[in-house]
């Protein structure tokens, strides 16, 4: 596996040693990217910084709390409403954003007072509200601000709020994954162990590492429920922050976002003996062995059969429609974390695609070890990159698509290459079999619009045909396919609602079952 | 003989790079645990042995196993022609690669933080 140098990095020679291409017959240990350290000078990272990482990744999905920064106001506002966390309170948490905004005389005289007054008023203004989480930045981290100490006076007068304090300022880290660290160790120091919860169900979990992207959790949580298995707490997204204090009751772990949320379930697993299973969410037979093992642990696995039959018969040919006509078109994977393992191998099997490169803004080297071991070889796969690299990338690689963050995403427009956002989505959820199949659309949608045909045009010098009207979606896709396919009674496009969640919302379920109290009876 | 045996080791092994996340824990000693333990466990599912899976710890370990074991059986139809004492060699083998691969022979610098 050669080390891979960009020409436009050549300035730089320590980049080598982060940009691998996996190699036929090679492994891991013959070459693998270095990561989770601190950006090369001369390097225009894409990276977030670590008070990011804690606030905008993992604190903010909570959704029965007020997230206050406690810095200038410059650091709220690029965490806020970037990232489609929802939630079924009515998105309270990304409809409000808090800070103190500090100032110089604040940064001279001391923030504390200003910190007591936000957290006053922020609980005046929002009275349902009695939870709340303080995000330390660079300035009240530098004049040494007792944020703690603050909270706790706070706590003292109002008996009935409870305040989370997470010191983790921007310089915290090489990048936004250090911030990940800090707020599960702090979380689970501060608050877990803090309520008891309601025991429903014989089986309990907590879901790890989930964020609610465009109701992804939600769309787990149904599954879970039509299991007779009780979420007691989603670490964060669309979770509540009383249950998450209870995450020490749970029966099983069960991580998701490894990236963003292992310490917490490696800490759980050490000092309340919880286990940690890692699942997949996304694509269809990753989904499927995730229920099965889960049925597995709590002896229900027929349970979570009958919903894999289910979801496959209902969902598959719309699936396999999309895959029809996005066979071997190239992807550049480049999202944040946790997405380079989670999709590498199975948008590859299942909608057909090539994965042409992967790489990690902020993963650690264990995320490329499962990244580069689920992507095909000759996959170029690269840590911590920045934007000349991914120009180069996508210069010499030609990718139909690549899916990444909305700044990188930007770049990739202005060279024509459609982009999906890997980190917000477009039009989500994407887990579950539905959601994946919302996803196959939605690259079909971004391959395929007719749009980027028009915008190779240059008007100023090419010459534009007056002969033809416009290109459909459909006429570019099917342009090569075989009638058999073209013409298929069986496959069909995606049918479900421009809004799945509202049904799921509503929906209700059997009782959880609890064998000891049903013996005690 | 010996070829013959590291083409079928290989063909596991792609099935747990490219399937599973068990084996990539972030610590030497986290990822030792989970090799031992899971492929340990999965031997012991194909030879046809009892398991203890009566913790909760256990009990994960084997829910991997047994997906695994089940995995290899579907995917990899030559197991049902080899005798006990051949399939608990070419077990033997494929742990020896995984702690190869994710343990000793693994570049990841992290592995041997002494925090997690
Ligand atoms: S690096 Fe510091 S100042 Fe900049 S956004 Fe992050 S916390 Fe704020």
């Amino acid at each position: 596996m050669p080390y891979h140098e960009f020409q436009c990095s050549k300035c730089i020679p320590e980049r080598k040693q982060h940009a691998v291409i996996k190699g036929k017959g090679e492994t891991l240990t013959d070459a693998l990217p270095l990561g989770y350290l601190n950006t090369i000078p001369g390097s225009i990272s894409e990276r977030g910084c670590a008070y990011c990482g804690a606030k905008h990744v993992i604190g903010t999905p909570m959704k029965d709390v007020i997230h206050l920064s406690h810095g200038p106001i410059g650091c709220t506002y690029d965490t806020w409403q970037t990232k489609r966390y929802i939630s079924d309170n009515d998105n309270f948490q990304i409809k409000y954003t808090f800070a103190t905004d500090m100032k110089e005389k604040h940064i001279v005289f001391g923030a504390e007072k200003q910190l007591k007054q936000s957290i006053m008023e922020a609980f005046k203004a929002c009275p349902h509200i009695k939870r709340m989480s303080i995000y330390q930045t660079c300035a009240s981290a530098l004049i040494g601000d007792d944020i703690e100490a603050v909270a706790q006076e706070v706590m003292d007068e109002m008996p009935d709020v409870d305040i989370f304090v997470c010191n983790s300022p921007g310089f915290g880290g090489p990048s936004q994954s250090g911030g990940h660290h800090k707020i599960n160790i702090a979380w689970l120091n501060q608050k877990v162990g803090t309520v008891e919860p309601e025991i429903k169900s014989d089986y309990v979990i907590n879901y790890v590492g989930e964020y609610n992207i465009q109701g992804d959790q939600e769309v787990m949580i149904d599954f879970f429920n039509r299991m007779g298995v009780q979420v007691l707490a989603t670490f964060t997204g669309n979770g509540r922050y009383d249950d998450l204090r209870a995450m020490h009751r749970a029966h099983l772990n069960v991580l998701e976002c490894a990236r963003s949320a292992e310490y917490i379930c490696n800490e759980l697993r050490k000092r309340y003996g919880t286990p940690r299973l890692d699942i997949d969410g996304f694509g269809f037979e990753p989904m499927a062995v995730s229920l099965k093992k889960i049925g597995l642990f709590f002896g229900i696995e027929d349970r979570a059969q009958a919903i894999i039959d289910e979801e496959t018969a209902r969902w598959q040919p719309e699936l396999d429609w999309y895959k029809a006509r996005l066979l071997g078109k190239k992807v550049c994977l480049w999202p944040g974390g946790s997405k380079l393992w989670h999709w590498a191998h199975v948008i590859h099997e299942e909608m057909g695609v090539d994965v042409v490169s992967v790489y990690t803004k902020f993963g650690h080297q264990g995320d490329m070890e499962k990244g580069i071991s689920r992507c095909e070889e000759g996959a170029l796969a690269f840590d911590d990159p920045n934007e000349l690299e991914g120009l180069e990338a996508m210069e010499t690689l030609k990718p139909d698509i690549i899916f990444t963050g909305k700044r990188p995403g930007e770049v990739a427009k202005k060279i024509r290459v459609p982009y999906l956002n890997a980190h917000a989505y477009h039009n989500g959820p994407w887990k579950g079999w539905e959601g994946w199949v919302r996803f196959a659309r939605d690259v079909y949608n971004a391959i395929y619009s007719p749009i980027h045909k028009l915008a190779l045009l240059d008007i100023s010098k090419d010459e534009i045909p007056t002969d033809k009207g416009f290109e459909t979606q459909r006429m570019l896709s099917d342009a090569d396919l075989s009638d058999e396919i073209k013409n298929s009674t069986t496959l069909r496009e995606y049918t479900g609602k421009y809004n799945c969640l509202k049904d799921l919302r509503k929906k209700t379920y059997a009782p959880f079952e609890r064998r000891e109290l049903a013996d005690a009876v | 003989m010996a070829e013959q045996m590291n083409d079928k080791i290989a063909q596991m092994e792609n099935y747990i790079m490219k399937k599973c996340l068990w084996q990539f824990h972030s610590r030497t000693w986290d990822r030792k645990r989970q090799n031992e333990n899971i492929l340990g466990m999965t031997k012991r599912i194909l030879l046809g042995q009892p398991v203890d899976k009566d913790t909760p710890e256990d009990r994960c370990y084997w829910v991997d196993a047994v997906t695994m074991a089940e995995a290899f059986r579907e995917r990899c139809p030559w197991l049902a022609d080899m005798t006990k004492d051949e399939i608990a060699a070419l077990m033997d083998g494929l742990y020896e690669r995984i702690d190869f691969l994710t343990v000793t022979g693994s570049l990841n610098q992290e592995l041997n933080d002494q925090h997690y």
